[in-house]
């Protein structure tokens, strides 16, 4: 049972080789490139949904922050893709993968710190200090907004898995128990049911809101140093 | 590599940028266009691959148009091609009896083990079945209006710079009208010309006129005085003359005639009655 439990989560392979590197690139595949001025609905319907998210999350940027437009909208599409396809039953996310979100986070608030280090040193180093705190706490709060600053990109990662982790693990569960109480009595079973659809309907709404989150932080990071 | 390629073959012109002889192999490749290719190493093995992927289609226009409708399935997942094909051997109900038994197999012989997944995905599956079902057919509109909105705005730019040219033809044409019509202009200018100058001359004659009589006037009227000057002096010599003529006996003689003469008449007077 334990071993069901988690064996859902574990790097698939299919006879020694990792396909895991196929799974990861599997979405992009759903992605098609428009080649014609009118195209297909699929493709038109991306098209809007691209156009109005990449409008509403680069409002706030600068010149500077807008060059990082292609990164924010891929790594929203990349995660809300693949936290979808996770849902379809049998199938793999990697997003669940604390090694994966931890190889987007780092990089992403790493490149943001660095680039606000670089251009504005004075500017991100004074965010390390709020405004307008009396003079005896000055010491302690520098030491808790570096503790905060340097948490950023664990809260990213363990964030992101913990939710999309949490919610499989809640829908293999609820399945089970689903399962367990249909020999039991019927009704019981039934009311699990709807619970389980009504867990199916959070976790789609949780697969895209998680992915929001993830590159809307990364965007805030970056405003803040940009 | 023959002059015009078929209809089926790569056209290596136009495809590749440009490069042109492949039978020559890294010889027609200058460094500036295909710089992996001076790679002892992987040279050929590029040359090979950009020679099998076709990276673009092998002629730019006219491309294959998009169809209309997605091709068709029966239960969302098989397409009709299936049943067309099943159908000599097994009539229609073939593909659904092939289906259900295999179904029916994989579960009996648990090659599809019933877990908690299972639960999972009947409802997962159910959830997008009901959402496809139902709003389905209004995100296709959808789609559809996004692309008649992009085209519609296209064919408003089109309109909109046909209009400003029928406008400009428009005015032209009125214009041209205009100016056929300027004779008229020009008529009634040149009329008021003729009429002002009529009016100078005549005001002019008249002018000429006046004075020329003026001074005839002048010789008439000052002749006429010449005359009455002349009469008057004549008058006044022959008074003169006549008075100094008469003497001073002939005056008294005159003068008791005419005192005798009212006598009588002062006599008769009385006799009549006053008037």
């Amino acid at each position: 049972m334990n071993e069901n439990l988690f064996a859902s989560f574990a790097a698939p392979s299919m006879m020694g080789l990792p396909i895991v590197v196929l799974i990861v690139m599997f979405p992009s595949i759903l992605f098609p490139t428009p080649s014609r001025l009118i195209n297909n609905r699929l493709i038109s319907i991306q098209q809007w949904l691209i156009q109005l998210t990449s409008k509403q999350m680069l409002a706030i940027h600068n010149q500077k922050g807008r060059t990082w437009a292609l990164m924010l909208m891929s790594l929203i599409l990349f995660i809300g893709s693949t936290n979808l396809l996770g849902l379809l039953p049998h199938s793999f996310t990697p997003t669940t993968q604390l090694s994966m979100n931890l190889g987007m986070a780092i990089p992403l608030w790493a490149g943001t710190v660095i680039t606000g280090l670089r251009y504005k040193t004075k500017a991100s180093l004074a965010h390390f200090l709020p405004q307008g705190t009396p003079l005896p706490l000055i010491p302690m709060l520098v030491v808790i907004e570096t503790i905060s600053l340097f948490i950023q990109p664990m809260a990213l990662a363990v964030r992101l898995t913990a939710n999309i982790t949490a919610g499989h693990l809640l829908i293999h569960l609820i399945g089970g128990a689903t399962l367990a109480l249909i020999n039991i009595s019927a009704t019981t079973a039934f009311i699990t049911f709807i619970i389980l659809i009504l867990l199916t309907i959070l976790e789609f709404a949780v697969a895209l809101i998680q992915a929001y989150v993830f590159t809307l932080l990364v965007s805030l990071y970056l405003h803040d140093n940009t | 590599s023959d002059g015009a390629p078929g209809p089926g073959h790569w056209d290596a012109d136009a495809a590749a940028g440009g490069l042109v002889d492949l039978a020559v192999p890294g010889g027609a490749f200058s460094g500036r266009r295909a710089p992996c290719l001076k790679n002892p190493v992987l040279g050929p093995g590029v040359l090979q691959a950009i020679r099998i992927f076709h990276t673009r289609q092998p002629s730019l226009a006219p491309i294959p148009c998009v169809p209309e409708y997605g091709g068709k399935v029966c239960l969302g997942l098989i397409p009709k091609e299936f049943f067309q094909f099943l159908y000599p051997k097994t009539g229609v109900r073939g593909p659904y009896v092939l289906g259900t038994g295999l179904i029916l197999y994989s579960l009996s012989k648990e090659i599809y083990v019933i877990t908690a997944e299972t639960f999972s995905a009947i409802s997962t599956i159910g959830l997008l079945i009901y959402v496809v079902k139902k709003y389905g057919a209004s995100i296709g509109e959808f789609a559809d209006k996004l692309s008649e909105q992009k085209i519609a705005q296209l064919e408003e730019v089109k309109q909109a710079s046909i209009q400003q040219i029928q406008d400009a033809i428009d005015t032209e044409k009125s214009q041209q009208a205009l100016v056929q019509k300027r004779h008229y202009l020009f008529d009634v200018q040149r009329n008021n010309i003729a009429m002002a100058l009529e009016l100078t001359y005549r005001e002019r004659l008249h002018r000429v006129y006046r004075e020329v009589k003026n001074r005839l006037d002048y010789h008439i009227s000052v002749q006429n005085m010449m005359r009455r000057k002349e009469q008057e002096h004549m008058i006044n010599w022959v008074e003169k003359h006549v008075v100094q003529s008469i003497s001073a006996q002939q005056e008294k003689e005159t003068i008791a005639k005419c005192i005798a003469g009212l006598k009588l008449l002062a006599k008769k007077a009385p006799s009549q009655p006053v008037l």
